[in-house]
């Protein structure tokens, strides 16, 4: 069986958004991109599993461990899935530009969480 | 006009976590579960007009004006039959996916209670 090769990327905070710089590296059993944002895969979800060779997956059809995901992205605009993913311990990408706060605001860090985020913040690092 | 109605089926079991803070999150029945643990979830499918400040989102019989609504919030209910909901009594959204309503006491949310959205008369 052959090895699927990925790639890494590594994902910044937009114009006014908050957090990262995110790398962002799927690895076998752990290589979903896992669109969380309602109708279907989002475009930049689509982007990164593009890029990095992950599968794109909509959390809102289908159902995924935790351990198997790469990185959520959401579009929430706000309060709950920004804090979830957080705290169950996966990568969160938010399309919107927003500083992170609420009640789960706690589990959110720089190093787990970005804001702002389109296709332009996303950098392939590996040839 | 009702724009909005359902009938809460579900009780997450962490939603306290938001309850404290004057907020509500909704999720239609198609919710992850990792989200549906912090959630109310309700069986609302159609949303027949769009949220705008001055609605009224009736709890059961308690009513609350919505004041602000987020630039997000009506993709979130009509896609996902998400709502966030803050009794805080706020004219200006905090984050693009929030609904902000008179900061009164929310009723006992339980199952079967209903969640209506009417245009102000």
């Amino acid at each position: 069986m052959s090895e699927k090769k990925y790639k890494r990327v590594k994902i910044t905070a937009g114009k006014r958004g908050w957090g990262g710089p995110l790398i962002i590296a799927p690895e076998p059993g752990k290589d979903l991109i896992y669109s969380v944002t309602g109708g279907g895969i989002h475009p930049l979800a689509q982007h990164i599993a593009d890029l990095t060779g992950g599968t794109a997956f909509d959390g809102f059809s289908s159902k995924a461990g935790f351990e198997e995901i790469a990185v959520a992205v959401i579009d929430c605009g706000g309060t709950a899935r920004v804090g979830v993913y957080p705290m169950k311990g996966v990568l969160t990408v938010e399309i919107h530009a927003l500083k992170p706060s609420g009640p789960l605001f706690r589990f959110i860090k720089e190093d787990n969480f970005v804001s702002g985020v389109e296709i332009e913040q996303v950098e392939l690092l590996d040839d | 006009m009702i724009k909005y109605q359902a009938t809460i089926t579900e009780i997450g079991p962490y939603i306290a976590e938001f309850i404290d803070h004057n907020i509500l999150v909704l999720f239609g029945d198609q919710v992850p579960e990792e989200l549906a643990e912090f959630s109310i979830i309700h069986d609302g499918k159609e949303m027949v007009g769009t949220l705008t400040i001055g609605d009224i989102v009736y709890l059961g019989d308690a009513e609350f004006k919505v004041l602000a609504v987020g630039e997000k919030a009506n993709d979130n209910l009509k896609n996902l039959g998400h709502l966030i909901l803050k009794f805080n009594g706020e004219t200006e959204p905090e984050m693009p996916g929030d609904v902000c309503v008179e900061a009164k006491p929310m009723p006992p949310i339980e199952p079967g209670l209903v969640l209506r959205i009417e245009e102000a008369n």
